[in-house]
């Protein structure tokens, strides 16, 4: 894991963490880069500190501590030396590298107006190693068909964060983009149409709007847009079948979500929740899951085997008819690929 | 008979050396001004093409002549070194190595030294505010470059000569 980033980092740093022992290199999921305080990784849910022979410590104390240079060093790297073509991403405080790894950014702000601009005198840099798990979506893509429409139906899935969600939408866009319908008998639907709106950029981590990810053939992706407008330019613009969001839950989220869903698109939407009793107490998803915009919700739980989900079909949907729905909560449990959600 | 050949050489030495002391004179405000426009382009690149650094120095290279192309292209190859330089470090190493081919003085190698601190490590506006610091000192070092080609092209020229001939007086 370690080798994805490696190139990013200054001379010393980089020899430092190559002498890692092998099992935490290739666990690693962050890497910790403070001017003039410890150097910190974390790693399979350790964090640990490095010493200036590449040894580990559980405290800070005799850590080897990052200097000015190598941190500009670092910067001048992550910017490609052109920190002038970075003011978006300064203004959101992290920087997707190709991989899709993000660097995240601290130190002191630019204001202009009340409104952040830009980071100045950046201190800190989180580098948070991205992990693509092809197939996460294996199990749970059979139980989200629309048979009728051969496609997918919509679909809401509802985690706390570091659940596998982004991971999951990933993988899904991914499958319904190359038709990977697995799991059927004799299914030869074709591939649908996928528009991904990415906010954050953890969708399809594109650099210079090109994905790093794999995320299918016929998928389209809008980076860096705010959801409610993205969805509907891609809505205008490319003609979805799909629609990929991450992380809803604001108003005119919800009314861009209604408004594809009446022009006939599938949605698969993430929203941060427990489960869907705690979603059903915020206003916004309890009025989408109410009015069957989606035809099922799934929850999904980490454990220590791995990801677990249950699919929870809503009877009311307008959008699905009558074939292969249910009314009511029926639950299924089963078992996905061990994942973590990338950052 | 040698000794006319030896004064001949000495007067034909003599002239050459003068004509390239004002040929540097002639070079250096025309070199200041490539200089100059290449600046102007790599401004152009980064504030209104947010181009990357190490790509908008090679395309701003390809559109300059040398003996400052050179410089440019150096600067950005150098930042994929092993050894991991900063920016700063393979920009002043390129101005440091292909400066003897240039007929600019000390004083624009400053210049470009002073700006290859700031280059790539701040905002927009902050990069055109240094390359427009540096735009405007070449500018001036530009004026007293024509100022030293007005007055001393056309003196090296006929010294040369003159000094030559003056040598081959006291020998003979």
């Amino acid at each position: 894991m370690l080798a994805q980033v490696s190139h990013l980092l200054p001379l010393e740093l980089k020899r430092l963490l190559e002498g890692l022992p092998a099992d935490i290199k290739g666990q690693l999921e962050e890497i910790r880069i403070r001017e003039n305080r410890p150097l910190e990784i974390a790693y399979g849910g350790n964090s640990r500190f490095i010493t200036a022979d590449s040894g580990i410590l559980q405290d800070a104390e005799g850590a080897v501590k990052p200097t000015a240079e190598q941190c500009r060093k670092l910067l001048e790297r992550i910017t490609n030396y052109s920190l002038y073509a970075m003011e978006e991403e300064l203004r959101r405080g992290y920087i997707t590298v190709s991989g899709g790894h993000r660097i995240g950014l601290a130190g002191r702000t630019i204001l202009d107006g009340g409104i952040v601009r830009g980071i100045r005198d950046i201190g800190g840099f989180n580098i948070r190693i991205a992990r693509e798990v092809i197939g996460a979506s294996v199990h749970l893509l059979p139980k989200l068909l629309d048979r009728t429409r051969q496609s997918i139906g919509s679909t809401l899935i509802l985690a706390p964060p570091q659940q596998g969600k982004t991971t999951l939408i990933r993988d899904l866009a991914r499958a319904i983009s190359y038709g990977a319908w697995t799991g059927m008998t004799g299914m030869k639907w074709r591939g649908r149409k996928v528009g991904i709106v990415d906010e954050r950029s953890e969708i399809a981590a594109c650099v210079r709007g090109i994905p790093t990810f794999d995320i299918g053939p016929r998928t389209d992706v809008m980076d860096a847009c705010p959801k409610a407008e993205g969805i509907m330019m891609l809505l205008r613009s490319m003609s979805p079948e799909v629609l990929v969001v991450d992380e809803v839950g604001r108003p005119e989220d919800a009314d861009a979500i209604r408004e594809a869903s009446h022009a006939g698109v599938a949605i698969i939407a993430t929203a941060h929740a427990y489960d869907l009793q705690d979603a059903k107490g915020r206003p916004e998803l309890n009025k989408l899951i109410q009015d069957g915009t989606f035809a099922q919700i799934v929850e999904l739980k980490r454990t220590k085997e791995g990801v677990m989900h249950r699919v929870v079909r809503l009877g009311n949907s307008p959008n699905t008819p009558s074939v292969g729905s249910e009314t009511g909560e029926q639950s299924m449990l089963s078992f996905v690929s061990r994942q973590r959600d990338e950052p | 008979m040698i000794g006319v050949l030896g004064a001949i050489l000495i007067i034909v030495a003599g002239t050459l050396i003068g004509f390239q002391q004002a040929a540097r004179f002639a070079e250096r405000p025309k070199q200041l001004r490539q200089l100059s426009h290449a600046l102007q382009r790599l401004e152009t690149e980064i504030g209104y093409g947010h181009t990357p650094l190490p790509e908008a120095l090679e395309r701003t290279a390809s559109a300059t002549p040398p003996p400052i192309s050179p410089i440019l292209r150096s600067a950005a190859e150098g930042v994929w070194r092993a050894e991991g330089p900063t920016f700063q470090e393979s920009w002043s190493a390129a101005v440091k190595l292909h400066w003897r081919d240039t007929a600019m003085k000390a004083a624009e190698m400053g210049v470009l030294i002073r700006l290859g601190t700031t280059l790539g490590i701040s905002d927009k506006e902050d990069q055109m505010k240094h390359l427009r610091l540096a735009l405007s000192q070449l500018k001036a070092e530009e004026e007293s470059a024509r100022d030293d080609q007005a007055r001393y092209e056309k003196m090296w020229k006929s010294l040369g000569v003159l000094l030559a001939v003056l040598i081959v007086i006291l020998m003979v």
